[in-house]
């Protein structure tokens, strides 16, 4: 239980690390956009791609290792759309006599994997080096111009903090209860799908029930601060733009200026998969 | 059951690698059968590390030392974790946050169903019946409400019922006592003396409380940063005064007092329960000393 570690924030004092965790959201969308905005087998656009995350990767002292740890997560996803290219491309030539698996079909397979695992990769590097907490201040102040149509943006990044703030603490819990349920016997290893599912009830119901008065408590306590909204609120971390956010957005614009060229500058062909 | 442990270490995060702790160095303790075990120490010191250990919630790493409880050999890959839990019952802190069922009768009787799947009903009856009345409630007038809806003593009481409902021989509880006023609390510690008496043998009980160590415990093991600082009886652990402050720990009240009456020039012995002291104290002044 206590391997799954919510996010994957890795602690360090690097550029990157110190950069405004906005800015460095704008540039990850600008890096997924370039992503995909590589023409159908020009690997040259991922090329520029792979090496711009291998950069901040390394200024941002992070392992590529870790990095490239996030790829387990979606194996399946990438394996899946890979097989599906493969079998069902029928466009180009068979790569044997009689054979079903043509030479398109492989290639689109294997620049799929090549785009999810660079959306993935550019991803992580966001949340290796940015705190969740940090990311949600980042949202809501990008959210801010929502607030023009009446959108709750503070409410809303409330919200994405407080379950932030609670998921470790329910993974605690969750941890306990699954041992206070083993110590009498539970067993969530063994039987059927059903079974197994069944077993969860005695964590499932005390884990909820602690939720309400976690919620409770935590209401409690925010009332008893006074907390009433947004209204005059100011923040505890303000977020300034510095010459690094500064910087990285030049590379970022230098990123996308290359993709572009590389597609002969043909700007956005077909984008999703 | 004798327990036993030789040379175990236990690393939290060793997978992970990011952050690991050392949370046990080489701890050796013996545990006899029939002991009212205390273990304390500092916080984060190793306590719930290793009593985790003595029903398999936490594996030993075969390389990492030896653990025996009873017949079982925890460091035994192939140990049948499901009768050691039934011979090893475990309270947790706030074990009333474990409830779940819709009936006090079918909480209770959870520990027994999963341990036992061929248990007949009327044994089933039986078994939580009795467990329920042990900790002091009324059976009939408690088994068919929502476990929800019961007060927070007697909430903690339906959790233990459904840890002791399997009879356990060895009855580990950490700090099952937080939380409940000092009523609740000597009463709590009078239902583990009653059980000490029947069928559980030994009773390991990890405390901030030195007042309960000393004046139930036989035993005690001061735990510091997840080795073993002290063992002995209550009299011996706390009689190191130097050694007890540098560990951050506290005395219990009758420690403090024979202190204060040595620095007046009064010993009293016996030994650090209310009952050995106030004995002592008598004794003394029969002989006209006081
Ligand atoms: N699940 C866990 N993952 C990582 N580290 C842990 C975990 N549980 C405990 N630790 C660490 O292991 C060490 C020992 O913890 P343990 O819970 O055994 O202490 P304790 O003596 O029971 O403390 P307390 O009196 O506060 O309950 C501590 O440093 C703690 O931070
Ligand atoms: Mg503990």
């Amino acid at each position: 239980m206590r391997e799954v570690t919510f996010g994957q924030y890795f602690p360090s004092n690097s550029f990157v690390h110190k950069m405004n965790a906005s800015i460095k959201i704008l540039i990850v969308i600008a890096y997924i956009v370039a992503v995909f905005s590589v023409k159908q087998f020009h690997f040259l656009g991922f090329g520029i791609c792979l090496a711009f995350v291998i950069t901040v990767t390394a200024v941002a002292k992070v392992p590529f290792l870790k990095v490239l740890k996030s790829l387990k997560a979606i194996i399946f996803f990438i394996v899946f759309s890979a097989v599906l290219q493969l079998f069902f491309n029928k466009s180009g030539t068979p790569l044997w006599e009689g054979g079903f698996i043509t030479d398109e079909g492989l290639k689109s397979a294997i620049f799929v994997s090549v785009k999810v695992s660079l959306v993935v990769l550019g991803a992580s590097i966001l949340t290796l080096t940015t705190s969740p907490i940090e990311l949600a201040d980042g949202i809501e102040v990008l959210l801010y111009p929502l607030k023009i149509v009446r959108f709750p943006v503070h409410e809303f990044a409330l919200i994405m903090s407080i379950a932030l703030r609670f998921i470790p603490t329910l993974m605690e819990e969750t941890d306990r209860i699954i041992k206070a349920q083993k110590a009498r016997g539970a067993d969530f290893d063994s039987g059927n799908l059903f079974k197994r599912a069944k077993a969860l009830i005695p964590v499932l119901i005390p884990l909820l029930v602690s939720s309400f008065r976690s919620a409770d408590e935590l209401a409690d306590a925010m009332d008893a601060r006074c907390y009433a909204g947004s209204k005059n609120r100011t923040k505890f971390k303000k977020s300034v733009i510095t010459w690094r956010d500064l910087i990285g957005l030049i590379i970022t614009a230098g990123l996308v200026v290359a993709v572009v060229y590389c597609n002969g500058f043909y700007i956005f062909p077909a984008v999703f998969l | 059951m004798q327990i036993i442990a030789k040379n175990l270490s236990f690393t939290y995060g060793k997978q992970t690698k990011a952050v690991s702790v050392k949370a046990l160095n080489n701890v050796n303790l013996t545990i006899e059968e029939g002991d009212f075990f205390g273990i304390i120490g500092h916080t984060g010191s190793g306590k719930s590390t290793f009593v985790q250990h003595l029903n398999g919630l936490i594996r030993v790493n075969g390389k990492e030392g030896e653990l025996r409880v009873g017949e079982f050999d925890l460091a035994d890959k192939k140990c049948d974790l499901k009768t050691l839990r039934s011979k090893v019952g475990m309270v947790f802190q706030y074990p009333e946050y474990q409830l779940f069922a819709e009936t006090v009768f079918e909480d209770v009787a959870f520990g027994l169903k999963s341990f036992n799947k061929d248990i007949s009903q009327s044994e089933i009856e039986l078994r939580v019946a009795e467990a329920i009345t042990t900790v002091g409630l009324n059976y009939q007038r408690i088994k068919d409400k929502s476990p929800f809806e019961l007060s927070g003593g007697q909430k903690r009481r339906v959790a233990i019922a459904g840890v002791i409902v399997s009879r356990p021989e060895v009855l580990v509880l950490d700090e099952p006592a937080a939380g409940l006023d000092p009523v609740g609390k000597r009463e709590f510690l009078n239902l583990l003396k009653r059980l000490h008496s029947s069928f559980v043998k030994t009773i390991i009980i990890v405390s901030h409380d030195m007042n309960i160590i000393s004046e139930y415990c036989n035993k005690v093991a001061v735990f510091n940063r997840g080795e073993i600082a002290l063992v002995g009886t209550p009299q011996e652990v706390f009689a190191d005064q130097n050694k007890i402050k540098e560990l951050g720990l506290e005395f219990p009240l009758t420690a403090r007092l024979k202190l204060a009456l040595k620095n007046k020039g009064v010993e009293v012995g016996g030994d650090l329960t209310v009952e050995g002291f106030v004995t002592a104290l008598s004794k003394l002044k029969e002989e006209g000393k006081l």
